[in-house]
C-alpha cells in the first residue's frame, strides 16, 4: 500500500504536450477513477505511474520515493490492460504465475499463490487453460489475477471493462469493488464512463486536454462541480444547461421563466440536473416542456423534450405517469437546485 | 457454391504439374536404367531394362555420402544460426531503443540489394588472409550474415503486428528486454522464425558459389554433383542419382514445414476479436 504523488508532471511527444504542469496527491488505500472524454491523456498518465512511459517533466513519488526512472516492479505496480494482454501461449495458471517466476520465487510458492488468486477470483476451473479458450469476462478475471497475484502497493486498471458486453460490465465492475474492500490497496481506475468513476471511485479525477478538471468524491463532483465542463460530465442523463441573462437582481431564462437572484449583470447558464426538476407550482418558477420522447424504466422516467426557447431538455419525471409524446406539460425549478455558469464556462457560486 | 472449383483450374493445375513432373520422372529413370539405353533420351523405349548399378557404385566411386553429412551439418549450423540471430536483431531493431538503430538497420537492410557475386572475390582475399580458406567458418559465416537482411526483414515485419500490450504486459510483470524476448517474444513467433529457418536451409543447403570458393578438402553436395561428370564419359546415371540425393532432403524439408508458411501472422492476446 502506498501514496502516489504526482508534483507538476508533463508530458510531451515531441512538440505536442499531452499531460501539462499535472499535480495530484492519491491517499493509501483509495479508490482513485480517472475520468474524462477519450484522448484527453487519461492512459497516458496511467501508464506514466506504471513506468511504461517515461516522464517528461516533474516527479513521481511512491510511497514517499522519487519514482521517475524506476522500472515496473520497483514502484510495486501492477496493471491490468484494456484488451487483457494474456500470454496467449501460456495456460492460465501460467499467466498469473509468471510475474512470480520472473522474481524467482518457487515452485511451490508460485502454485500457492496462484490457487489463492484463482480462488479469489472464483476462476479455480480455467487454470489449465489457454486464453484463446476464455470468456471476456473470464479472459479479464485473468488479467486482474495476474494483477492480485504479486500483492502490489498499486493497482492500475486502463478501462478493464470497455471490451466486455453491458451486463458483464455491471458485474464486473462489482467485483472490482469488492477487490478493493477485500484487499484495500491502492487502486488508480481509468475509464472514459461516468458511471463507473461514480460507482467505484473514492476520488474522482476528472480530466480533459491533460489538465485536472477537477479532483475530488462522487458526491462533491456531482453537487458542486467546479465548472461547466465538469457539471456536464459527471451525472447521467447529462445536466441541462439554459440559456439566461441577469439584469435588475432578476435572473430570466430565455424562455421564459425568471426569478431573484444576485450575480454581475450579464449571460449566464442554468444547469438544473433532470432529477432537480420539480412539480409544477413547486420552484420558484416553471418551465413549459413539449414532450419529445419519453423513455420509460420502469422504476422512474425520463422526458425528452424541447422548451419554448428551442433547448433541448431531458426530465426525470419520477412521480408523473401517462406523458405522452407530444405533451406540453411544465416542470418546476428550484433557484436551490440550480446551478450557474458563465457563458466561458467557470463557476458562479455567490447565488 | 462454396468449395465448388471450375473444372478449367483442374485441367489446368494439371498440366502445370505434369510439366514440373517431367524432369524429375527423367532423373529418376536416368538413374535406374542403363546409360547406354538412355543415351539418346531417357524416354526411349527401344531396349527396357532396370538396374540398380548406378545407385551401388554411386557411394564408393564419389564421396557422396561424406559430402551428404557435411552438407547437412553446413545447412543445420547455417540455419540454426539465422534462426538465432535473426528473431533477437528483430526484436531489438523493433521492440528496443538504442543509438544509430535506424542506421544500423538501413545499412542491414540494405545487404538486400548487394549479390552474393559482388561479395565473394574480397571476401576470398580477407580469408585468405585470415588464413580460413579450408575452413568451415569460411562458408558458415557468410551463410549466416548474408541471410540477415532478408531473415531480419522477415522476422521484423512479422513484429509490426505483435501486440505491444504483450511487451508491456511483460515489463510489468518484471521482465528485462532478454527475458521477454524469450518468454514472450519468441513463443509467439514460431511462423517466422520457422518460416526463415526453412528458406535458410533450402538455401544453404543448395548454396554452390561459396563452398567451391572456400572450401578445399570438404565438399558439399552441390560441388560434388558438379564433378560426377566424369572427364570421358558423362556418367548420366550417377549424376541423376546424386541429383536424386542432393534434391530429397529440401523436398522432404519443404513438405514437412510448408505449414508454417501457410500459418498466420497475427498473435492472439487474448482480447475479445
Ligand atoms: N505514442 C504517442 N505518440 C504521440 N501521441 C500520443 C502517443 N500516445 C498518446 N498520444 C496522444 O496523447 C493524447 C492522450 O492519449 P491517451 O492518454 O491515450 O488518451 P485517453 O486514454 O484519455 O483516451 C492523445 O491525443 C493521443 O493522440
Ligand atoms: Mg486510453
Amino acid at each position: 500500500m502506498a501514496n502516489v504523488v504526482l508534483s507538476n508532471v508533463s508530458k510531451s511527444y515531441g512538440n505536442l504536450e499531452v499531460i501539462e504542469g499535472l499535480n495530484l496527491a492519491i491517499k493509501d488505500g483509495s479508490f482513485t477513477v480517472f475520468v474524462g472524454p477519450s484522448g484527453c491523456g487519461k492512459s497516458t498518465l496511467l501508464r506514466m505511474i506504471a513506468g511504461l512511459e517515461p516522464i517528461t517533466k516533474g516527479t513521481l513519488e511512491i510511497d514517499g520515493k522519487p519514482m521517475n526512472e524506476a522500472d515496473p516492479i520497483e514502484r510495486g505496480v501492477a496493471m491490468v490492460f484494456q484488451n487483457y494482454a494474456l500470454y496467449p501461449h501460456m495456460s492460465v495458471e501460467q499467466n498469473i504465475g509468471f510475474s512470480l517466476r520472473m522474481a524467482g520465487l518457487s515452485k511451490e510458492d508460485i502454485a500457492a499463490r496462484v490457487a489463492v488468486a484463482a480462488q479469489t477470483l472464483q476462476i479455480e476451473p480455467l487454470l489449465k487453460r489457454k486464453p484463446g479458450q476464455l470468456s471476456g469476462g473470464q479472459r479479464q478475471r485473468v488479467a486482474i489475477g495476474r494483477a492480485i497475484v504479486r500483492d502490489p502497493e498499486v493497482f492500475l486498471f486502463d478501462e478493464p471493462l470497455s471490451n466486455l458486453d453491458a451486463e458483464l460490465r455491471v458485474s464486473m465492475r462489482v467485483e472490482i469493488a469488492k477487490l478493493h474492500n477485500t484487499l484495500g490497496s491502492t487502486m488508480i481506475y481509468v475509464t472514459h464512463d461516468q458511471t463507473e468513476a461514480m460507482t467505484l471511485a473514492d476520488k474522482i479525477v476528472v480530466m480533459r486536454a491533460g489538465k485536472i478538471e477537477q479532483a475530488g468524491t462522487p458526491e462533491e463532483l456531482y453537487d458542486n462541480p467546479d465548472n461547466l465542463f465538469v457539471a456536464g460530465f459527471i451525472g447521467s442523463p447529462r445536466m441541462n444547461f439554459l440559456r439566461g441573462a441577469f439584469g435588475g437582481g432578476r435572473l430570466r431564462l430565455e424562455t421564459g421563466a425568471e426569478w431573484a437572484g444576485a450575480v454581475p449583470d450579464g449571460a449566464v447558464l442554468v444547469g438544473v440536473r433532470p432529477e432537480h426538476f420539480v412539480e409544477p407550482g413547486h420552484g420558484a418558477a416553471d418551465v413549459s416542456v413539449k414532450v419529445d420522447v419519453v423513455e420509460n424504466l420502469g422504476g422512474t422516467r425520463f422526458v425528452y423534450g424541447t422548451l419554448g426557447s428551442g433547448e433541448s431538455v431531458v426530465v426525470e419525471a419520477r412521480e408523473r405517469g401517462g406523458i405522452r409524446a407530444g405533451d406540453q406539460i411544465s416542470f418546476g425549478i428550484k433557484p436551490e437546485r440550480a446551478m450557474l455558469f458563465s457563458p466561458s464556462g467557470t463557476r458562479l457560486r455567490n447565488l | 457454391m462454396i468449395g465448388r472449383i471450375p473444372w478449367w483450374t483442374v485441367v489446368v493445375v494439371g498440366v502445370i504439374a505434369t510439366i514440373w513432373v517431367i524432369p524429375v520422372l527423367g532423373i529418376v529413370i536416368t538413374s535406374i536404367r542403363p546409360p547406354s539405353e538412355v543415351a539418346l533420351g531417357w524416354w526411349r523405349i527401344d531396349n527396357v531394362s532396370f538396374t540398380l548399378s548406378a545407385w551401388i557404385r554411386v557411394w564408393s566411386e564419389y564421396p557422396l555420402a561424406q559430402a551428404f553429412w557435411f552438407t547437412g551439418m553446413l545447412a543445420a549450423i547455417a540455419t540454426l544460426g539465422t534462426m538465432l540471430f535473426a528473431p533477437v536483431a528483430a526484436y531489438a531493431f523493433h521492440f528496443l531503443k538504442f543509438r544509430f538503430r535506424r542506421v544500423l538497420l538501413i545499412i542491414i537492410i540494405n545487404a538486400f540489394v548487394l549479390p552474393q557475386q559482388v561479395v565473394v572475390i574480397p571476401l576470398f582475399i580477407l580469408w585468405r588472409d585470415l588464413k580460413l580458406i579450408d575452413n568451415i567458418a569460411a562458408v558458415l559465416i557468410p551463410y549466416i550474415g548474408l541471410s540477415f537482411a532478408w531473415s531480419i526483414f522477415l522476422v521484423k515485419n512479422f513484429l509490426e503486428d505483435f501486440p505491444k500490450e504483450l511487451i508491456e504486459a511483460a515489463k510489468i510483470d518484471g521482465c528485462g528486454p532478454i527475458s521477454t524476448l524469450r518468454h514472450v517474444v519468441l513463443p509467439n513467433a514460431t511462423s517466422p522464425i520457422y518460416a526463415v529457418g526453412v528458406l535458410q536451409f533450402l538455401w544453404t543447403w543448395n548454396a554452390l558459389l561459396l563452398p567451391m570458393l572456400y572450401l578445399r578438402s570438404m565438399q558439399p553436395l552441390p560441388v560434388l554433383l558438379t564433378k560426377v561428370a566424369g572427364t570421358y564419359e558423362s556418367n548420366w546415371d550417377l549424376r541423376s542419382v546424386a541429383a536424386i540425393v542432393t534434391t530429397i532432403v529440401p523436398l522432404i524439408v519443404f513438405v514437412v514445414f510448408q505449414r508454417q508458411f501457410a500459418a498466420g501472422s497475427q498473435t492472439r492476446t487474448g482480447a475479445k476479436e
